[in-house]
């Protein structure tokens, strides 16, 4: 499974998404505002969900930021860190 | 739902009087002066008389028109006292007040644990006087604050001409500062917010029960505390005196380990917060500093 298909599982799982399915999520579909419907509270979640599934953590808003704004952008981050 | 505004009730010019009173005369002065202000308001704004009856209805249910109007007077003659205390500290100097803590082991021992520590305030008291009892921490502590554009009433350190001496964290900055909250925890350092009022969506509160009444809370504290393993502590403070303050630990609440994105889990830590806040009211009744309806049953 790659880390986008796996995101998109524990992410419904997780979340709570239940109303939506691995394939409803589009790759680059913002997980913020529009898009995913996400809040500034699923934050903090997304993070402890990152950190749970994948060994990876969002130590901060420099790295945050740019990582949490898509399936796609999260999916890099948590490769390039679990790269590292 | 909420019906909170940032806007004083003061004009302007008011505060800017008060300022040249506590330059001209201290504390002292700006006190007597104000004696008159808030009489003024009480015989004679209808306004003044109406923000101060949301809480007063409640705190005191059996009280008769005469002694609503005394109560308007004590609540407004603290608010005012807050304000001037809060600008003779920048004015001035933190050294006009005397502030004691209570319970300064039970922070030492929180802190030990090295998960960081959120602080819930409310707005009672006077924070910014009380905070100068938390030095003896020496770890950074950060408040998560939002300033209007149009703010009249300055903070002490406006008035200092300093910079804040704490970390401001912006609630309307990316995903309302949770990352940065989230960052300052892991970090060991203090995080400080207040917990008896809703900043923007609703959703983010959980309903509880306080003073007779339903009023939402945010739960955004304990949420980060699920999250991030931080202790949660209630901690307000009070004017005791002319010129001296106390800061006290009210409650240490314990937030769920985990939660996912029920808000309903996080229920009963708010409840913890509120059941405290109504303690604090019974105990301070001329110190709760909420002028606007928080009730919605």
């Amino acid at each position: 499974m790659s880390v986008k298909e796996k995101l998109k599982k524990v992410l419904i799982e997780d979340l709570n998404l239940e109303d939506l399915t691995p394939d409803e999520i589009d790759d680059d579909m913002a997980l913020f505002g529009e898009g995913l419907g996400l809040d500034s509270l699923d934050a903090v979640e997304l993070v402890v969900v990152v950190q749970k599934h994948f060994g990876v953590e969002i130590k901060d808003m420099e790295e945050g930021r740019p990582a949490l704004q898509s399936i796609s952008t999260l999916a890099r981050f948590i490769e390039e860190k679990q790269g590292q | 739902m909420s019906s909170w505004s940032s806007r004083s009730l003061g004009r302007n010019w008011q505060h800017q009087f008060f300022y040249l009173a506590i330059r001209l005369g201290g504390r002292r002065l700006a006190y007597f002066v104000l004696n008159f202000i808030v009489a003024w308001y009480v015989l004679f704004s209808r306004e003044a008389r109406r923000r101060c009856r949301f809480y007063l209805e409640r705190r005191f249910p059996q009280a008769g028109r005469r002694q609503r109007l005394v109560q308007s007077y004590r609540l407004l003659q603290s608010f005012g006292q807050v304000l001037i205390d809060r600008a003779t500290v920048g004015i001035c100097g933190a050294d006009q007040f005397r502030v004691t803590l209570r319970g300064k082991e039970d922070l030492l021992a929180l802190l030990a644990r090295n998960r960081g520590l959120i602080l819930i305030n409310a707005h009672v008291g006077c924070w910014q006087v009380a905070m100068s009892a938390l030095g003896f921490m020496e770890t950074p502590v950060n408040l998560l604050m939002q300033r209007e554009e149009g703010d009249i009433d300055r903070h002490y350190f406006d008035h200092a001409g300093i910079e804040c001496p704490y970390h401001i964290i912006d609630p309307r900055g990316f995903l309302g500062g949770a990352l940065e909250m989230m960052a300052v925890l892991k970090r060991g350092e203090v995080l400080s917010v207040m917990g008896d009022r809703m900043l923007g969506d609703d959703r983010n509160g959980v309903p509880v029960d306080f003073l007779g009444g339903r009023v939402l809370v945010p739960y955004s504290a304990y949420k980060l505390a699920a999250a991030t393993g931080a202790p949660v502590v209630a901690l307000f403070s009070y004017k005791t005196g002319p010129a001296s303050y106390q800061l006290e630990l009210f409650r240490t609440i314990t937030a769920p380990v985990s939660s996912g994105r029920d808000a309903q889990a996080f229920v009963p830590c708010a409840q913890e917060f509120a059941d405290s806040l109504a303690a604090f009211c019974q105990r301070h009744p001329f110190q709760f500093f909420n002028f606007f309806n928080m009730w919605y049953e």
